[in-house]
């Protein structure tokens, strides 16, 4: 329970300080006005900005403390009609309930609504990684096979007695041949992944991390995490290919959500992090979720591994060709006391002019 | 007819992949021939020896199980072992039914493909001698004039000497020697080969006819 609060403070402050401060002001009023104003109904007011947490279990706290306040308050109030006060005290109450009962079912469809589109965002991206994956195989298999047979052959031949140079030679040069052509094809398919130079745009880094971490609020929300981000308000601006760097913040922040998913929650936190030293910017992403073994810390960046019984293990290899190509480095290390840290640097040579 | 170099030929619209393959198989000592699409095989002469085919599946012009069809329905029934490049279960199980060798996933290994074409060839040359075998049978049984190919028939439906005599209005003498011919012309070791060849050569239905079935 009381980590569940510290979640919501820490997720928006300035949201409940606000609920806090209004409340706050309502009660004074509620209690120093005469007991037949009914202005307890002012409470509905804090009921909708609870909305904005996004939490159903906020909004029933908010309105349980709001009809306390409001039964509190007409003890406390001394003058007026004690007669009205009590009816318009208990209105007061009938709205609020009614507010707080109508704020948690317009949250509970909303977040039906995003979990649907996430679902499908997620399945839409699916069926592209499955297109992609079928056509490359396709693509490569042709020339493997190609060199596979002709290698075989060459072989044969130069065993052969006598042996036959000529098929041989043949066959050597085929396989040149086919050997160039897998290299088109992984050349194309680079080109899909990363287009070979990354546009230049002036990024500020951290809004650029908002925007990501806006997409991942309800999946945070959702997965009961408490997060929290700690951006310097001193980044220089970077160059760089402003989406490519969002999809690898993005690949980062839902992994570790991921490995977040499968432990308690009770110890699920996430931060992120971007600062600046005088050589470089550094953007990290930790979390006390499952974590990665040390032995596979190498290994974690290369294409098609993957701790995930469903991943595909794109993402980080897709993440370290971008970074690469950003001139910068990809990392990924335990974090204490459990969970990873996933980050990269970009040097600050790299920053945009002017 | 035994002895016959076997043949493989290799359909495949990659060309690197065909001359590929061309190039190991001869390596490995098969006379091989390659083709671009199955229309230039079926336009071309085929070998008379053993042979299977090794076939891409995503060919242009017809898939490849549209050109098993065809070759089932020409009664070509050479064996096919059929290489595609994504493992496409619905298709793979198609093909099986169909009669495919072996379905092998590209890049596939050498051996696997060397061991699906040596076991294609041996289940046609064994289908090569059944033909034979037949072929052979019928023409020793158009040797039999109309009269032994009766009685033939007839001792293969289990009859006695006597119920034939009387069935077909002859002395038994005389279908002796019919019988004695039969067995003769058709090399027949026994009353129960005679009445084997009888059987493969269709003539124990009850509509025994007294000519040869027609050549598949």
């Amino acid at each position: 329970m009381r980590r569940e609060f510290l979640k919501y403070l820490f997720e928006m402050p300035l949201l409940w300080l606000g609920i806090a401060v209004l409340a706050a002001l309502i009660f004074i009023g509620d209690t120093i006005t005469d007991l037949e104003i009914a202005f307890a109904v002012l409470y509905v007011s804090v009921i909708l900005l609870a909305v904005y947490s996004g939490r159903t279990g906020a909004i029933a706290i908010v309105g349980i403390a709001c009809a306390a306040l409001t039964v509190i308050s007409y003890f406390l109030t001394r003058h007026g009609a004690s007669q009205a006060g009590l009816i318009n005290s208990t209105l007061s109450l009938v709205a609020i309930g009614a507010t707080t009962y109508l704020a948690i079912r317009i949250e509970m469809l909303d977040a039906r609504a995003r979990q649907a589109q996430s679902e499908l965002a997620r399945m839409s991206r699916l069926m592209i990684v499955g297109e992609l994956g079928t056509s490359i195989a396709h693509e490569v298999s042709q020339p493997v096979t190609a060199i596979a047979a002709n290698g075989n052959a060459a072989l044969r031949w130069l065993s052969a007695t006598p042996a036959d140079h000529d098929e041989a030679r043949r066959a050597i040069e085929r396989i040149v041949a086919d050997a160039g052509r897998a290299g088109d094809v992984i050349g194309r398919v680079r080109g899909l992944v990363a287009r070979s130079s990354p546009s230049s745009d002036a990024i500020d880094l951290v809004e650029a991390i908002n925007d990501v971490l806006e997409l991942v609020r309800s999946e945070i929300r959702r997965n009961q995490i408490l997060f929290r981000s700690e951006l310097a308000s001193d980044l220089p601006l970077m160059a760089g290919d402003r989406v490519q760097l969002q999809q690898v913040i993005l690949n980062l922040v839902m992994n570790a959500i991921e490995a977040l998913a499968e432990v308690d929650e009770e110890t699920r936190e996430l931060l992120v992090s971007a600062a600046a030293d005088e050589r470089k910017v550094t953007v990290s992403v930790r979390d006390t979720g499952s974590g990665v073994p040390a032995e596979r810390l190498d290994t974690i960046f290369e294409a098609f591994y993957t701790t995930k019984p469903k991943g595909m293990g794109m993402g980080l290899a897709i993440s370290r060709s971008i970074i690469e190509a950003h001139g910068g480095t990809i990392y990924a290390a335990p974090n204490f006391p459990r969970g990873a840290v996933f980050g990269f640097t970009l040097s600050l040579n790299e920053r945009a002019k002017g | 007819m035994q002895g016959q170099q076997p043949t493989v030929y290799v359909i495949d619209d990659d060309p690197s992949v065909r001359d590929g393959l061309d190039s190991l198989l001869r390596s490995v000592g098969y006379d091989t021939r390659a083709f671009a699409s199955p229309r230039n095989f079926l336009a071309s002469s085929r070998s008379e020896g053993p042979a299977c085919i090794v076939l891409d599946v995503r060919m242009p012009d017809a898939s490849g199980l549209d050109f098993q069809d065809e070759l089932a329905r020409m009664g070509y029934a050479i064996p096919i072992i059929f290489l595609t490049g994504h493992g496409d279960v619905p298709m793979s199980v198609r093909a099986m039914k169909a009669g495919a060798a072996e379905f092998l996933l590209k890049p596939f290994r050498e051996q696997d493909l060397l061991d699906a074409i040596r076991q294609a060839l041996e289940i046609d040359r064994i289908r090569l001698r059944k033909q034979a075998a037949e072929v052979d049978l019928h023409e020793r049984f158009s040797t039999l004039t109309p009269r032994e190919r009766e009685v033939m028939a007839l001792v293969a439906r289990g009859l006695l000497n006597k119920q034939i005599a009387a069935e077909i209005g002859l002395s038994e003498i005389t279908v002796k020697v019919h019988r004695g011919q039969a067995m003769r012309k058709m090399r027949a070791d026994s009353v129960a080969d005679l009445i084997r060849m009888a059987d493969n050569l269709g003539l124990t239905n009850d509509k025994a006819s007294d000519t040869a079935p027609g050549l598949r």
